[in-house]
């Protein structure tokens, strides 16, 4: 009893990291441009399945691989951008909302069109069995993709406070117009800090899909939930929160599933999204990414 | 009418109920992500009680309007004095806690020596209440659009009202409103539960149009869908969400000249008309326009 509690959390801890990578890069937009980008995960999709391609047409590395999948989130980030945030600069965040999943609906369908098969293998990190601590059992992917987080996190937050470029981020958080004035491309920094979402986006795709070793259309419904909802249970808009957030949702999700059931798990997620909402504004609007 | 055209045409009608529904709350001022949850609980509701218990669809309907319409008012009630973001993700967070509540359920009954009733992601099969009572499908299409139209009318009549002047203010600046005496919460809830209402009925005839629901009919996709058509066919009239839902299913799907890239087509024309024209081709600008051509 004692060891599958332990071994349930380290199961969430394992699936939290994944969260947690994925929260990062939807708060950094989030913090940065106020918006929720609902093409964040379809847009990793992307990356992994242009990484797919070029395993199953050229016997890459997986490292290679990391490239392509980095590359594709990228391209389609940029797309996204363009075409739902750059234009809603100044207006409406739900317009940027719909239009990223207008956005949604066309990655879906275009990578169902050109690899219709439901399922593609992707090659894994490792090979070999999971590591073994006596009757508990970690996969080496889930410490690979904590270190991760935390790396992103931890260079992200020496980025904005250390840097040129984080200066000029927060001056765009805190006073759009006065940054305008002092001489900074505010639509450049924007896409620049949108960009660096979505590459670590396509990081966090990358890591997900070598450790399930598959991919499917799935991924980006799943990415942007499970991005999202990290994101709020950290509190809206902070860096650490979203790493700790992603950790505990995956804590969460693995002692409900244990106890109660796969839906029930999806219910509780959503019932804390809810609730914080709901109940608890302040918790949602007092975090900045500065 | 072959058997295809009847099914697009009705298939629109349907779907024109939860895109009114969207339309409502947007006009009040708020974007909802979740009217889909209020469509399959009208679904599940009038399916329940016309394949379970023999009730007759014309009560079925009445039902599920008053189980979607408290549905509506018990999301609102924490929900709708959120802004914005918060409040779509709120809306969403519900839908989805009431599709997963549609897949928990398990509530047969044995009807005719075969289990009859909602079971769980299997889906609830056997909604025959159309088939069985000899209703022809151009039948339940006059239906559909019968109560379409009444449901229009009654939209037309309303923004031409105080009501619907209040309606748009309230959408416009709810703090204005509120210095003017309107009681802005109490009002906002009437609008959801309204909406909610609206959208269950266009699920009860759903269910009976398809005979067979499942939980996945009820997800995220149909929600934003409902919003996409507001949006694109326009805020200023009630005709906006009709002309939405036509652009989509009767001329990319019913077309099939677009088979298999609808919804890249859809897609972009969303992102693109969000640009353009934020509140859609029939916006108040058009609406005032084509009034003073045709007066």
């Amino acid at each position: 009893m004692i060891f599958d509690l332990i071994q349930n959390t380290f199961d969430g801890l394992a699936m939290g990291a994944s969260y947690a990578l994925l929260a990062v890069g939807f708060t950094l937009v989030f913090g940065v441009l106020r918006r929720v980008n609902l093409s964040y995960g379809p847009a990793i999709m992307i990356g992994c399945y242009a990484a797919t391609w070029v395993s199953l047409s050229f016997h890459s590395n997986v490292f290679a691989l990391l490239g392509i999948t980095i590359l594709g989130s990228v391209l389609a980030g940029t797309y996204v951008e363009r075409l739902c945030f750059a234009p809603h600069r100044q207006g409406s965040a739900i317009a940027a909302m719909v239009a990223s999943f207008a956005l949604w609906m066309q990655f879906e369908e275009a990578v169902t069109l050109v690899m219709p098969k439901h399922l593609y293998d992707f090659p894994p990190m490792f090979d070999g069995d999971p590591l073994a601590f006596g009757p508990l059992s970690l996969r080496a992917e889930a410490l690979v993709m904590l270190s991760c987080a935390l790396a992103i996190c931890f260079a992200l937050h020496r980025m904005l406070y250390r840097s040129r470029f984080g200066l000029a981020v927060r001056a765009v958080i805190d006073a759009p117009l006065a940054a305008q004035l002092a001489g900074i491309n505010v639509p450049r920094v924007l896409l620049l800090v949108f960009l660096l979402a979505s590459g670590i986006g396509g990081l966090a795709g990358w890591l997900i899909a070598s450790t399930h070793t598959q991919v499917t259309p799935m991924l980006g419904m799943w990415s942007t939930l499970k991005g999202l909802l990290a994101m709020m249970i950290g509190g809206l808009g902070s860096l650490p929160g979203a790493v700790i957030g992603g950790l505990a949702l995956g804590v969460l999700e693995a002692h409900s599933q244990w106890f109660l059931g796969p839906q029930a798990r999806d219910l509780i997620a959503y019932l804390l999204m809810f609730v914080l909402l709901a109940w608890w504004p302040r918790w949602m609007t007092t975090q900045s990414a500065s | 009418m072959d058997d295809y055209t009847v099914s697009v045409l009705t298939n629109i009608g349907l779907i024109s109920f939860i895109a009114l529904s969207a339309y409502l709350l947007i006009i009040a001022g708020e974007m909802s992500f979740g009217q889909q949850g209020f469509f399959g609980v009208g679904a599940y509701t009038a399916g329940v009680a016309t394949a379970m218990y023999g009730v007759p669809l014309p009560i079925a309907a009445v039902m599920a309007m008053g189980a979607g319409a408290a549905a509506a008012f018990l999301v609102g009630l924490p929900t709708l004095r959120l802004r914005g973001l918060y409040f779509a993700m709120a809306t969403l967070a519900a839908a989805e806690m009431l599709r997963i509540v549609f897949e928990l359920i398990h509530f047969q009954r044995e009807i005719d020596g075969e289990p009859i009733g909602p079971d769980g992601t299997q889906g609830f099969r056997g909604i025959r209440w159309v088939f069985e009572n000899g209703v022809e499908p151009e039948g339940f299409l006059a239906m559909v659009w019968g109560l379409l139209f009444a449901v229009v009318a009654l939209f037309l009549f309303m923004e031409r009202s105080k009501l619907g002047a209040t309606l748009r203010m309230l959408g416009e600046d709810p703090e204005l409103a509120r210095m003017l005496g309107v009681h802005v919460e109490r009002f906002k809830l009437g609008v959801a539960a309204a909406a909610g209402a609206l959208a269950a009925l266009g699920g009860a005839l759903y269910a009976h149009h398809n005979t067979y629901i499942e939980p996945r009919n009820f997800d995220i996709m149909l929600g934003v869908h409902s919003l996409a058509y507001a949006l694109i066919g326009g805020l200023g009239t009630a005709f906006g969400p009709l002309l939405g839902v036509l652009i989509d299913i009767g001329a990319l799907e019913g077309s099939r000249v677009f088979h298999g890239y609808r919804m890249i087509v859809f897609g972009g024309l969303v992102a693109v008309l969000l640009i353009f024209r934020p509140r859609g081709l029939l916006d108040e600008r058009v609406v005032h326009w084509l009034k003073r051509r045709l007066a």
